[in-house]
């Protein structure tokens, strides 16, 4: 992956890791159960992206931005509970 | 009034004196700092006071350290006998980008803090680590004053 520590990050690889951020800070707000369960997805998810996607493919990198910010979006309000929804919306991006 | 200058004069001159035994001296300091809080009434403001323990802060204690080692060796699931010493790199002991976010998050929950997006990113170290969460913790506790 190749992503090292310090002030050398890109704008991008910034925006992603704020992202990041933004969902365990979304989760702290959920139920401990529930919470535990969006941690370990969202984390996966993004680990799996890192590893998968070429890191100068920019265009799906942003698009990937933009679905997350929209979910966690939604993540952030108070009336949803757990992540469910997103799990529906990530398995269907999911590729065979 | 009289109380409260006098216990001032009787503490300035510890933070000039050399470095020897300081972490004596922060919980000296600290000590001294809470007794004239409760001295004094609350408009009484100590600005130097303030200036002076932000020098000290540069150096962080050891429990800090302490508690931010657990938390890393927790985060990063490191067995026992990982030794981890201040000058020891996030990077070094096998975590991520995504790792040092979690971190972070992790140190702000134990700490009660708040660290900014662009604090976060010049942690490298645990000591890094050990000396923002001082800064951040005393920042916090002088705004309670």
């Amino acid at each position: 992956m190749g992503l090292s520590n310090g002030p050398r990050l890109s704008g991008m690889q910034k925006q992603v890791l704020a992202l990041y951020r933004g969902f365990l800070r979304a989760a702290h707000s959920k139920s401990p159960e529930e919470r535990h369960k969006i941690e370990s997805f969202v984390s996966s998810e993004f680990r799996r992206n890192a590893k998968q996607i070429d890191r100068k493919n920019f265009q799906y990198i942003e698009y990937l931005l933009r679905l997350g910010k929209k979910q966690l979006e939604q993540l952030k309000n108070p009336d949803t509970i757990g992540l469910s929804s997103l799990t529906v919306n990530s398995s269907q991006t999911r590729r065979p | 009034m009289a109380t409260v200058s006098a216990t001032s004069l009787n503490f300035r001159p510890l933070t000039t004196s050399p470095p020897l035994g300081r972490m004596d001296q922060i919980s000296r300091q600290a000590s001294s700092v809470r007794m004239i809080g409760a001295a004094c009434t609350k408009n009484i403001t100590f600005p130097s006071l303030r200036t002076s323990r932000f020098q000290v802060s540069c150096m962080a204690k050891p429990d800090t350290v302490q508690k931010v080692c657990d938390i890393v060796r927790k985060q990063l699931a490191l067995p026992a006998e990982t030794e981890l010493t201040p000058d020891s790199t996030f990077a070094s002991l096998g975590a991520d980008s995504l790792d040092t976010v979690e971190i972070v998050m992790g140190l702000e929950e134990e700490f009660g803090i708040n660290v900014e997006d662009e604090n976060s990113e010049n942690i490298t170290t645990i000591e890094d680590a050990a000396d923002l969460i001082e800064k951040l913790v005393q920042l916090n506790s002088s705004h309670r004053i």
